[in-house]
């Protein structure tokens, strides 16, 4: 019996599509067995941050209209074993489909895989009730700035009113130099705030755009600290004890002190 | 403290303490479910009542809600200048 795990924000662009495609590529590397599907129905772009975007036949819209089989719909990743997508219908919108129906796929799919990953839409709407309706645990992506965090407390709570647990957090989009200076909050300030699990911390990476570019996700990278961040989530997923990295650039003077504390 | 620390020595507070800052407030707000006109109210009312007692400026006075530990705070600073004679109007 496998986990459903919805990948949620409220806000869009805090890299929610980003964070699962890399999160289920992670976890089938690891040799798991992995399901990505894509909630945003209307709006879909699992598949084109995958690469998987001219693979797609069918679609979870056709499942519900018991137009294919579950597992018809599901396209496999060539790349890794163990790694399907599920995507969502481009010419329907979010109200064509009702939570028990999403409930449903997921039930389905959890029982033959060891993670499903779940795109949420942006939102707090029926959207994003779809998406967080069969799911067991979530995840919510943010990035360090105050619209992000706000939102994301917006979400966490919904998430907590629906029985979903446990919820994690991962924040995104982390400028060490930025924070370093003061120009950002750090992993303190923001779990200060929101008050719930860090998972994982993932630096700022322009490897991130150009792997977008191409269709394939940068945890085929090793070395890019994004890769190595998204695999040290991975890695806890599976219920592995990771210590998450103080990636804060200390001043000099910081530095220093730390040095001669930690003698 | 900090904040305090850095005004003496006459630098800017760091942005990302005053994003921390602003944010706790408005997300105390959100919890809460207060109402956008809730707080002006408040802060209206409030001054009526206060004006019989002290003298002020109502532009001075500033409220905000504040969740400490699993308990909310309304925390209100006036500056006065000085008490009205209660006694002597009545």
């Amino acid at each position: 019996m496998g986990k459903v795990i919805v990948v949620t924000s409220g806000k869009g662009g805090v890299g929610k599509t980003t964070s699962t495609a890399n999160l289920g590529t992670a976890l089938a590397l690891l040799g798991k067995t992995v399901v990505v599907v894509d909630a945003d129905v209307g709006l879909r772009n699992l598949d084109i941050v995958m690469g998987l975007e001219s693979r797609i036949v069918y679609t979870s819209m056709d499942v519900i209209e018991k137009q294919c089989e579950l597992s018809k719909a599901l396209v496999k990743d060539r790349r890794v074993d163990g790694l399907t997508l599920l995507a969502a219908s481009q010419k329907n919108n979010k109200d064509d489909i009702q939570p028990e129906q999403m409930k449903t796929i997921c039930d389905k799919l959890r029982s033959e895989h060891d993670f499903v990953l779940i795109d949420s839409p942006a939102g707090i709407e029926r959207g994003f009730s779809n998406a967080s309706a069969g799911a067991d645990e979530a995840i919510v992506v943010t990035t360090p700035d105050v619209s992000a965090i706000r939102d994301a407390d917006r979400i966490i709570g919904l998430l907590q009113h629906a029985g979903i647990e446990p919820i994690n957090l991962v924040l995104n989009r982390f400028s060490p130099e930025l924070v370093g200076n003061g120009s950002m909050m750090d992993q303190e300030d923001v779990l200060d705030i929101l008050n719930i699990d860090l998972i994982g911390i993932v630096p700022e990476d322009t490897g991130v755009i150009t792997s977008t570019n191409r269709g394939i996700p940068l945890v085929y990278e090793d070395a890019s600290p994004g890769s190595q961040a998204y695999m040290r989530i991975a890695r806890r997923l599976t219920g592995q004890r990771i210590p998450i990295p103080d990636l804060e650039q200390k001043g000099l003077l910081t530095n220093i002190v730390n040095w001669f504390r930690n003698r | 403290m900090n904040i305090s620390l850095r005004q003496l020595f006459g630098r800017k507070p760091k942005s990302s303490s005053i994003a921390k800052q602003r944010l706790k407030l408005v997300i105390t707000q959100d919890r809460l479910d207060v109402d956008d006109r809730f707080m002006t109210r408040l802060h209206h009312e409030l001054a009526e009542v206060l004006a019989k007692y002290f003298e002020f400026s109502v532009n001075s006075v500033s409220m905000s809600l504040k969740q400490e530990g699993n308990s909310y705070v309304l925390v209100a600073d006036i500056p006065y200048k000085k008490f009205h004679d209660v006694n002597a109007r009545q």
